[in-house]
């Protein structure tokens, strides 16, 4: 298991560029190009739908294999991380580093979950709805959604609101969130251990 | 409610044991299994090695742990 384990990670790692090669090419032409092109057009363009299964296949296969297997998590992730243990004081640092990461992003989660959930809205109304001879209102509210297709529809304001600011939550989307807490766990860890390496 | 103990510095007689054998920090660190960035921690006292380091040099230099590893009190 743990050969196929590697031998599938080298494949997957090399596979990687001509991805890269085959989604430019798929890029520079359209469509109509491969329905009517030459043979080689359409002959490649199979190739390429045939090595992207492939290697969606084997990204999910990994995904979860790292997920479950200890000594693949240490040989990829750790690799990925730039972990160093030569020795007990590095080994030490590493776990140093792993909890300020760690404490970092649960902060950072916190802090994402709370932007999330929070709304706000700063609005101007009709001078017939001012309340006191004011016009300008603030609304706060939260929301919170267990599916993402589960946010209700707004209703329709009963009132003519002219929006200075309008906040509903994050406006990136989830895959944008999920690639930098990546990023930031990476470059904290690398942060955190070059600090302590550096330190006395 | 938890008991203030006094900090115990721990300091080592590494640099002046190796200076007596002419031995260079790499060649320390090779002989006992940890990089030379470990020994200059180690000699610098920003690094307290585990039990098992510290046997390990005391058994390399052919010598009493304590006589390389000893205790001072610091005010908490």
């Amino acid at each position: 298991m743990k050969k196929l384990d590697l031998m599938l990670l080298k494949v997957f790692l090399y596979g990687l560029p001509l991805l890269v090669v085959l989604a430019a090419f798929a890029c520079c032409h359209d469509s109509g190009m491969v329905d009517g092109g030459a043979g080689y057009i359409q002959l490649l363009n199979s190739f390429a739908g045939f090595v992207i299964m492939v290697w969606m296949m084997l990204t999910l296969y990994l995904s979860l294999r790292l997920m479950v297997s200890g000594e693949l998590r240490n040989r990829v992730i750790a690799k990925i991380t730039f972990m160093r243990e030569r020795d007990e004081r590095e080994a030490a640092m590493t776990g140093r580093a792993t909890k300020a990461t760690f404490l970092t992003s649960l902060a950072v989660l916190i802090f994402l979950f709370w932007l999330a959930c929070f709304h706000v809205s700063f609005y101007r109304v009709p001078p017939d709805q001012a309340i006191d001879g004011k016009t300008g209102r603030v609304s706060l509210g939260i929301g919170f959604y267990l599916l993402e297709n589960a946010r209700q529809e707004q209703p329709a304001d009963t009132i003519r609101k002219e929006y200075l600011f309008d906040y509903r939550g994050l406006p990136v989307s989830s895959q944008t969130i999920i690639l930098l807490m990546i990023l930031w766990q990476i470059g904290c860890y690398n942060y955190s251990m070059r600090r302590l390496m550096n330190s006395k | 409610m938890a008991k203030t103990l006094p900090h115990l510095k721990i300091v080592n007689r590494l640099q002046v044991l190796r200076a007596e054998r002419k031995m260079t920090q790499e060649q320390l660190a090779k002989e006992v299994g940890v990089t030379r960035a470990t020994i200059i921690a180690i000699e610098g006292g920003g690094y307290n090695p585990s039990l098992e380091l510290a046997f390990r040099i005391a058994r390399y230099f052919d010598t009493d742990i304590n006589h390389i590893f000893s205790i001072e009190e610091d005010e908490p």
